[in-house]
């Protein structure tokens, strides 16, 4: 729900997703082109930067949403620092440092880092919706496309009838001991196997009766400004790229 | 030109587990009139509305737009649908994207009309629900009946001759459920025909022209809701009456007859300027 919150109300909500879109393209690109730890280092903390200082994501829930990615990032990193070894005098197995490795993996961690904080950039300045259309725009299957739409809508209508179910089993005591805690996951399971199918059969019938017949069509949102905006991000993204590929 | 728009005659509906929820149901809903169906949970009012936007076929009988039969082929069902407007109970059942201003532009789009087209058709939709400063925000932070209103601006922009809304009332605060009636009677006064499921019958009987009332997938009655809300059969179906009938009834009990007077209030305003009224006309201000 944070990035939720953050899409919908930091600075850039306004400005087109497209150039969102390719910022986030040319901080991808930027941090595969960097030659060093040190400059995927300098490019991640622009894109930081850009989305703290610029879209005015407040620091504390930038770090917060980016805290398991982080954690996820960090066990690769240490996975690859350290090394098995089957083969040892002994015959057993022995994990080592693999210190001869240690400026690759530098370079891998550092660089998958500007990459997440490129991911972020998009996500916590862009509401799902406009993300969906920038994809359409990339000419991304329309089936998969509705399917993130409906998704989307549905993620937030079942997590409400999660919070009642769980509410409304609580009051009766339904996680009161261990043993009636599995007992109420399990119809609470089983009674989200008939909602979804209930509001799956409602839906199509909504959409029946709004004419629809096959494809979810949406108007797309208009942003003013859109070619200023996408001139000003490719701007940018190309001097973070050149900065990228000047750098040692 | 008829002055029935949409006519069910002889309709039956049997659901695949058996159940008949529609028998033997005839009923002609006049143009630009606002009709009331009123009739416990269960008694088919949900699968009447279905025939009308014709998501229902019925197994017997049929369903006539201006006289014809409906064609239930996709060219005759597109036809339908742009004319009669369908908003649903649940909100959350309906609404596709997580966007207000995406989920309005979802019918015209399968209109196939052309993007400006449908730009107009979503503002002006918008404004006439009252929505215009929430058309960016996301529809999962809507309260429940800014939700129905988007549900209903998703209808607007379609623009329909005929617009059947099943149970607006369901869930809403009075205060939204004022705000809603402000919206129908606009939509009536633009020459709307209007059909809303309802259990409340104060609304009903204050705001219909014409009230329907179903028993058993059977259409009980039909006519004005000054004369059909009166009769005992149907308060006996329904478990009630209206509250402004009985208080005039009651009133008249202990001699303050306010029929005989000429005054037929059916709401509660009209009452309280017909009590009004008649202590002024009886020297008791």
């Amino acid at each position: 729900m944070l990035t939720e919150q953050s899409a919908y109300t930091n600075r850039w909500r306004k400005v087109s997703p497209v150039a969102k879109g390719f910022f986030s393209l040319c901080g991808t690109i930027a941090a595969f082109a960097a030659g060093s730890p040190r400059t995927a280092l300098l490019i991640a903390l622009i894109l930081a930067a850009a989305t703290i200082r610029g879209a005015g994501i407040p620091p504390l829930r930038y770090l917060r949403v980016a805290a398991p990615a982080l954690l996820f990032l960090a066990a690769s990193c240490l996975s690859l620092v350290f090394s098995l070894d089957f083969g040892g005098t002994t015959g057993g197995a022995a994990l080592y440092p693999a210190v001869a490795e240690f400026p690759r993996i530098a370079q891998v961690c550092c660089r998958s880092l500007a990459c997440l904080t490129a991911l972020l950039f998009l996500s916590l300045t862009t509401p799902l919706p406009d993300i969906i259309t920038l994809l359409r725009h990339c000419k991304l299957p329309d089936t998969l496309l509705d399917l993130m739409v409906l998704c989307y809508r549905t993620l937030f209508v079942l997590s409400e009838a999660v919070h009642e179910t769980i509410t409304a089993q609580s009051a009766r005591l339904g996680y009161a001991s261990f043993r009636l805690s599995l007992r109420s996951l399990g119809s609470l399971l089983a009674n989200l196997t008939v909602q979804v199918w209930q509001r799956s059969q409602a839906l199509h019938l909504a959409a029946l009766a709004r004419n629809n017949d096959g494809a979810l069509r949406f108007l797309e949102s208009s942003h003013a400004n859109a070619s200023k905006s996408i001139s000003i991000a490719a701007g940018a993204g190309a001097v973070m790229i050149a900065l990228a590929v000047a750098l040692p | 030109m008829s002055d029935s728009i949409l006519k069910l005659e002889d309709v039956c509906y049997r659901y695949a587990d058996g159940t008949r929820a529609l028998d033997g149901c005839s009923l002609a809903i006049r143009r630009g009139a606002r009709t009331a169906v009123l009739g416990a949970n269960g008694a088919g009012k949900t699968t009447m509305f279905l025939h009308l936007n014709g998501i229902l076929r019925p197994t017997a009988g049929q369903v006539l737009c201006e006289g014809t039969p409906l064609d239930y082929s996709r060219h005759g069902m597109r036809r339908l649908r742009s004319r009669v407007g369908m908003v649903f109970q649940n909100p959350d059942s309906q609404l596709f994207s997580a966007s207000v201003r995406e989920d309005i532009s979802f019918g015209p789009m399968n209109l196939g009309l052309e993007e400006a087209a449908v730009r107009q058709r979503v503002e002006e939709a918008l404004c006439a629900v009252g929505m215009a400063d929430s058309a960016d925000k996301p529809v999962h932070n809507l309260s429940y009946g800014q939700k129905k209103r988007v549900c209903i601006a998703g209808v607007l922009a379609m623009q329909p001759e005929i617009v059947v809304l099943d149970e607006p009332m369901a869930g809403l605060d009075a205060a939204m459920q004022d705000e809603l009636t402000t919206i129908l009677e606009k939509l009536h006064s633009g020459g709307m025909t209007i059909v809303v499921a309802t259990h409340d019958l104060d609304f009903a009987y204050g705001w219909a022209d014409e009230s329907v009332v179903m028993d058993a997938g059977r259409l009980l009655a039909h006519g004005p809701p000054a004369e059909i809300l009166r009769q005992k059969e149907v308060q006996s179906t329904l478990g009630a009456a209206p509250l402004v009938e009985e208080i005039t009834r009651s009133l008249s009990l202990i001699g303050i007859d306010l029929r005989a007077k000429g005054y037929l209030p059916r709401s509660k305003k009209e009452l309280l300027k017909a009590i009004s009224d008649y202590a002024i006309q009886e020297g008791k201000p």
